[in-house]
């Protein structure tokens, strides 16, 4: 655990265009950012480089979804905090997820929003 | 002259006359004491026989009745043969038939008791017995007559009554039977009307009133098609019921429009059977279910389903419009911030471009869906197989050049023309092509065939293949692709039906193929 200047983030998307260009301002507001395209990609990520603090993710991906990613991830670190950042906000079962339930917010992102979550510690009330 | 009666007739016949009368009452006075007992042995005798017992409730009514035997020949005696002497001779001959006496008793009794008169004439009277003799012969024989007579009443009102009865019952059954027919014609669930040869109605059930809303008496005799307003909009229907009409056909089934009292349509399912010569003239029998309800909850009910269907599409749309607008929201964000800091120019015009694609691809989801959604229904020309094949491999050359995936077009040998629209044409193999050359694998296949009746148009790759062999892949924003619409097999799979054809994919790694077929149309044929 870090304070928020460093909080390492895992972004999974398959709008990898946009993906980068959120990964971007991320960065310029301090955050430690990796992207990964799909379910593969982010267990491949999570095995090889140090678990992040928040994994932001889309429901569905190319290949898995984003809650087996979730799942998976806090197999590793069970205080994960989840962003849900989705097309389908409707279809979202956030207890599939596991627990704590993840903030989820629709798309077009509202940025500021986003922003405000991740300043919160992980797994706070709030969230 | 009076007409003589019946017992004046029988004594005429009989010759007994005022002499006869004299000499039997004299007889009477002499015989009268031996009277009681011939009564006495003659119903021993019947005492003694079984059957003639059969006959009698018991010991007292023979008494009785031997007291009326006494009285009987007490009378026979008495010289005085009126009227009244033959209606109390008709009483006893009734009761004879009341008990149920056989007429063979009755005989037998009166020539028992003919033959002790006649010996008690002999011992009284001697030598001048025989006038007297012959006075009781001719007075029993009328008596016999008499009583046969009612026998033979009785015999003929049974056989009237019989008759009666048996004509009752027939007529009762006749009845019955024509009740049951009526009733079962008439509380008949479905409409019964029954024409008789010039076409006209000469029945009509109570359902026919129901669904009419006619009365059985308004439309009785009248002509069946016109009076109903009967049409199903192809004409001919007057040729049609005329068939039935005269038996050229057993019977049609149809369904019609039918006007009713009104002026409302409703739409009846029809059988029209040919009855033969039937029953009052009827020739034909027509029998109708009203099926407008039917019809209008199945409209409704698919119409239900197309609303349906198109919330689903709606929300479909609406998630696939949310990525292109979220990128377009953050590139703007991300354009804000760096002009607000001075950013490069490049980085700056890098993200102008990008949120005028994502419009651009918002634009395309739009029209792509309303394509979908409401398409323009095709303009079917004379197509040329050969050339959409090679129009289409044209197109794609490019890309899949690009993307080292082979690509063969396999035409007939000899053209094939039938009914398409070209344009819409295209677009199917376009897409499927497309999506073969981005399936991943090295060739790709275009073949066209001519069969029977249809053109057959295959497209193969040698990819992956779909993820699974139940994949709904025709369905409305199934993709697999990111940056696609989703839309694509959708609208293929639309301007296929759209074209009276069928399309469907059969899928293995290392096969994947979509089967087109397409009707060649009305006397189509190939070209040379």
């Amino acid at each position: 655990m870090s304070i928020a200047g460093s909080k390492r983030v895992l972004l999974v998307d398959g709008d990898v265009r946009t993906s980068r260009r959120l990964a971007a301002l991320l960065q310029q507001d301090g955050y430690q950012v990796e992207l990964a395209r799909d379910g593969a990609e982010a267990l491949v990520r999570l095995a090889s480089s140090t678990t992040p603090d928040v994994l932001v993710t889309e429901l569905r991906l190319p290949v898995g979804d984003g809650p087996s990613v979730a799942r998976s991830a806090r197999m590793l670190s069970p205080a994960l905090s989840v962003v849900v950042v989705t097309r389908y906000a409707n279809s979202v079962s956030a207890a599939s997820f596991g627990s704590p339930e993840p903030l989820v917010l629709s798309k077009p992102l509202d940025y500021e929003r986003l922003l405000a979550a991740l300043r919160q510690p992980p797994a706070s009330p709030e969230f | 002259m009076p007409t003589e009666t019946r017992f004046q007739e029988i004594k005429r016949y009989v010759r007994l006359d005022e002499q006869d009368a004299r000499l039997l009452r004299a007889f009477g006075e002499l015989a009268r004491p031996e009277l009681p007992r011939i009564a006495q042995e003659f119903y021993d005798r019947i005492r003694e026989h079984e059957d003639a017992h059969a006959v009698f409730t018991g010991e007292e009514q023979i008494q009785r009745l031997q007291r009326s035997l006494v009285e009987w020949m007490t009378r026979v005696c008495s010289g005085t043969y009126d009227e009244s002497y033959h209606e109390r001779t008709s009483i006893i001959g009734r009761v004879h038939v009341r008990i149920g006496l056989p007429q063979r008793y009755m005989l037998t009794a009166m020539a028992l008791i003919r033959v002790e008169l006649l010996r008690i004439a002999d011992r009284v009277l001697g030598a001048d017995a025989a006038p007297t003799r012959e006075a009781l012969v001719r007075i029993l024989d009328l008596e016999l007559a008499v009583m046969l007579e009612a026998y033979k009443d009785s015999f003929v009102e049974r056989i009237e009554q019989a008759a009666h009865k048996q004509s009752q019952d027939l007529g009762t059954a006749l009845a019955q039977a024509e009740q049951r027919y009526v009733s079962a014609v008439e509380l008949a669930g479905v409409v019964i009307v029954g024409l008789d040869r010039a076409g006209n109605i000469q029945l009509f059930n109570r359902e026919a009133e129901t669904v009419t809303s006619y009365m059985r008496d308004e439309v009785m005799g009248k002509p069946f098609l016109e009076t109903l307003g009967i049409e199903d909009g192809h004409g001919g229907l007057p040729e049609r019921l005329k068939r039935v009409l005269t038996g050229q056909s057993e019977r049609v089934t149809l369904e019609t429009c039918l006007r009713n009292r009104a002026g409302k349509l409703r739409d009846v399912v029809w059988s029209w059977n040919f009855a033969g010569e039937g029953v009052a003239g009827v020739v034909l029998l027509a029998t109708g279910r009203d099926v407008t309800d039917e019809k209008a909850k199945d409209e409704r009910s698919r119409q239900n389903e197309r609303l349906a269907a198109v919330g689903t599409l709606a929300a479909g749309l609406a998630h696939e419009i949310r990525n292109p607008l979220n990128g377009a929201q953050l590139h703007v964000s991300f354009l804000e911030r760096a002009i607000k800091r001075k950013q490069t120019e490049q980085e700056m015009l890098e993200a102008t471009r990008v949120v005028g694609d994502e419009i651009k691809r918002l634009a395309s989801l739009v029209t792509e869906f309303l394509d979908f959604a409401r398409p323009r229904p095709p303009e079917l020309k004379t197509t040329s197989l050969v050339r959409a094949m090679e129009h289409a491999c044209g197109l794609v050359e490019a890309s899949a050049q690009e993307a080292g995936v082979e690509l063969v077009c396999d035409a007939p040998s000899s053209d094939v023309d039938f009914p398409a629209d070209a344009g819409k044409l295209t677009q199917v193999l376009l897409n499927l092509l497309h999506n073969a050359v981005e399936a991943g694998g090295k060739h790709v296949l275009l073949r066209g065939r001519r069969g029977p009746r249809h053109v057959f148009i295959d497209v193969e790759d040698d990819g992956p293949g779909l993820p699974s062999p139940d994949a709904p892949v025709f369905d409305a924003f199934y993709s697999t692709k990111e940056g696609g619409t989703g839309l694509g097999l959708a609208i293929t799979h639309r301007i296929v039906s759209d074209h009276r054809g069928t399309i469907d994919v059969s899928s293995r790694p290392g096969k994947t193929s979509f089967h087109i077929a397409l009707p060649l149309g009305e006397g189509a044929g190939g070209s040379a």
